[in-house]
């Protein structure tokens, strides 16, 4: 009896030393679980529980001055393929992509991709607009074949193509903005992404209706309005490219600008790229030359000369001028671009017949520090303050180390270096009676809640008095007469002020200039009366003899033409006052 | 019976003063008996549970079932929404094509029409053309043809 009670007593013992030792073990385990790990576990209790999505929130769309779409985003995808699965029907996949995505792939090309050995991953086609890659994808289904993905994207479309793509810029892979109003306003288009988590079945990862979710609200991207003009802005875009093709120039440029706010109603380039499809972007094609390019103006800075000279009551439309057959300054030898003897022209003969030789004459009465100071007061030298990325200055030497060939040679547009927008906005000051601004192209903001932020002007600041811009103008007149150099920028039933340009090319690689080689432009306003546009107009190397009358002034003429009726700005019915050119 | 109405009436006595209660209870001599059966029926509350339960059970699986369908014909307006969006997408898109300038100045062209490079106005108050109106002939146009 007691033996048997000794063992069955022994027994317990062990029975209940295993249990708590098995108890003691949960027990250890479970103070590790919540005790330690608790925070770790539940996390990954969640996530398995959960799904956190991105919102993508939608870039904002460049409209024109009309609410127009310029840029705008829609949905893309970028199709990829498992070579493993896709290699035994290759040919059949590359024909039906080819089918349904045209010149966005290549046939042959496809094929090798389909069948990259020892690979399960590559890319087919990018930046495929979702209806497009929908319906390749559907019809790969249909024929029973399997192996070819889609990856959702934004992308974004110019729906004019060609049209302002300088002026627009583009963005790049990973939808960020790298030219134009694209990376000028890249902050206020981009939005603010937004997330959503919600629990969802662990097994079938279905959404479980009611449970908890939590959503951060997406913000989409403001929208930005230009103040381009989308029909101008095409018509500019196609007269500017025949005439660049028809004078073989390298390029040309053609700027209209509202002489009233500064706003650039339409800024072309030409030749340009397709940021929709990517075509032609080429570094020379997506350089926003208006801003980033310098280049020696010419002539049309003898507006400027005159007007400094006007401000100072040094010279008016009827002053004489003694024009000499030509001029060695500093060994440097000065002539006009035709033959003559002795002229006794007026100042406004001097701008009527673009003499340099009379130019220089006329700037001698200034010193290097009150010339060298209007053309700062003018803007030269400085970035004209237009809201696009990579703008230059300019080259403008310091009056002080002006020699008397600087003098000379700037007084008429060579030794100094602008860019088109800087020649527009010193331009815009004599046809704005005296006043500069600062040219914008973009008016406002608008957000997903439709309320608009205006960009403000920036004030407008006198740089010549009334009287010297008016007396500027009547010079300018004298341009577009038949007796003008530039009869061909002549609108009829307008008076039409402008200037032509013809200036030597500078070699970039040896700083000299190119004998034969020139940048050909014409600037201009229009009513001269009452300015209401100013359009510039520049061609660079075009054939040989190519000069700014013969060669911009008709562009000037229909782009002109195009911007006065667009805009319903009527002739003012005055008649261009005489200006004798000689004495 | 009367045992238990004298009770009753003790009881009621006790309750009417419950200090005294040891003291009036022996001194009406009660002594502790058996709890009286309860007769109710338990069909009813039976019947009750069950409905109340198998109510819930349904309005639960009900509820449920309808949540659960309303989940995925949610899922799937959710895909209708976004194929309706890229097809909205791919329509506005062909609008913008259709209107965009250079598709007008294409079919116009292809009408015969050219550019106007002469503009002149019609006032309306006095019927004055301001402006040296001329016709845009076919041969005077600096626009023959649109470059893509």
């Amino acid at each position: 009896m007691s033996v048997s009670k000794t063992v069955s007593r022994r027994r317990l013992r062990v029975c209940l030393a295993m249990m708590v030792g098995v108890f003691g073990v949960f027990g250890a385990r479970l103070f590790q679980i919540q005790g330690l790990d608790a925070s770790a576990y539940a996390a990954k209790a969640v996530e398995a529980g959960t799904k956190t999505s991105t919102v993508p929130a939608p870039r904002g769309a460049i409209l024109d001055r009309n609410g127009a779409q310029l840029a705008t985003s829609v949905d893309g995808m970028t199709l990829t393929a498992d070579p493993s699965m896709t290699s035994a029907y290759a040919p059949q996949i590359a024909r039906i992509l080819r089918e349904k995505l045209g010149s966005r792939i290549d046939y042959f090309d496809t094929i090798d991709k389909l069948r990259t050995p020892k690979s399960k991953f590559v890319y087919l086609a990018r930046d495929v607009p979702a209806w497009t890659a929908k319906k390749a994808l559907t019809a790969i289904a249909k024929a029973n074949m399997t192996g070819v993905f889609s990856e959702k994207e934004t992308l974004r479309t110019y729906p004019g193509g060609k049209l302002a793509a300088n002026l627009l810029g583009y963005v790049n892979g990973s939808g960020k903005g790298v030219a134009g109003i694209e990376q000028e306003y890249d902050k206020t288009l981009t939005g603010t992404d937004g997330t959503s988590t919600y629990e969802v079945d662990p097994n079938t990862g279905a959404r479980i209706p009611m449970a908890d979710s939590t959503v951060t609200k997406m913000v989409p991207g403001r929208d930005v309005k230009t103040t381009i003009d989308r029909d101008l802005q095409w018509y500019a875009d196609q007269r500017l490219a025949d005439a660049v093709r028809e004078s073989s120039s390298d390029w040309g440029l053609a700027i209209t600008m509202d002489t009233k706010t500064c706003q650039i109603v339409q800024m072309s380039q030409a030749p340009t790229f397709n940021a929709d499809d990517r075509t032609g972007m080429t570094d020379s094609n997506t350089v926003s030359r208006g801003v980033q390019n310098v280049y020696e103006p010419g002539s049309v800075m003898k507006t400027v000369t005159m007007a400094a000279l006007a401000d100072q009551g040094k010279i008016a439309s009827d002053t004489p001028i003694v024009v000499p057959s030509g001029m060695d300054i500093d060994n440097f030898h000065i002539g006009d671009y035709w033959e003559h003897g002795v002229l006794h022209l007026t100042a406004a003969g001097v701008i009527a017949k673009s003499s340099n030789l009379g130019t220089i004459v006329a700037s001698q009465q200034m010193s290097n520090s009150v010339m060298y100071n209007y053309f700062r007061k003018f803007g030269f030298g400085q970035k004209s303050g237009v809201n696009l990325p990579g703008e230059s200055d300019g080259i403008l030497k310091n009056g002080k180390d002006w020699t008397k060939a600087n003098h000379a040679t700037i007084a008429f547009g060579q030794g100094v270096s602008v860019t088109a927008l800087q020649m527009v906005r010193a331009v815009g000051a004599i046809a704005n009676a005296g006043k500069m601004c600062e040219p914008s192209v973009v008016s406002s903001t608008t957000g997903a809640d439709g309320k608009q932020a205006k960009v403000a002007a920036k004030p407008s600041k006198r740089v010549v008095s009334k009287d010297a811009a008016a007396t500027v103008t009547r010079m300018m007149e004298a341009v577009t007469a038949p007796d003008g150099t530039a009869p061909a920028a002549a609108i009829k039933g307008y008076r039409v002020a402008g200037k032509t340009g013809t200036a030597w090319r500078v070699d970039p690689a040896t700083g000299r200039y190119i004998r034969g080689q020139n940048t050909v432009s014409f600037m201009g306003f229009a009513p001269a009366d009452n300015p209401r546009f100013l359009t510039y107009i520049v061609l660079d190397k075009p054939y040989s003899n190519a000069g700014g009358g013969s060669t911009a002034a008709p562009v000037f003429h229909d782009i002109m033409s195009m911007a006065l009726e667009r805009f319903g700005v009527a002739p003012t019915g005055s008649k261009s006052p005489k200006v004798a050119q000689t004495w | 019976m009367s045992q238990l109405a004298s009770a009753a009436a003790s009881f009621q006595r006790i309750a009417a003063n419950p200090r005294g209660v040891p003291q009036s209870a022996k001194a009406a001599g009660l002594r502790l008996v058996r709890p009286v059966r309860s007769r109710a029926r338990k069909a009813p509350f039976v019947a009750v549970v069950l409905t109340v339960l198998s109510v819930g059970l349904v309005g639960l699986i009900v509820m449920s079932t309808v949540l659960q369908a309303q989940s995925f014909e949610s899922q799937r307006l959710d895909r209708q929404a976004a194929e309706l969006e890229t097809q909205q997408q791919l329509l506005s898109r062909e609008v913008d094509r259709l209107q965009s300038p250079a598709n007008v100045a294409r079919r116009a062209i292809a009408y015969g029409m050219v550019p106007n490079t002469n503009p002149a106005f019609l006032r309306l108050s006095d019927g004055k053309v301001l402006g040296k109106p001329e016709a845009a002939k076919p041969g005077n146009t600096n626009i023959r043809s649109v470059t893509p």
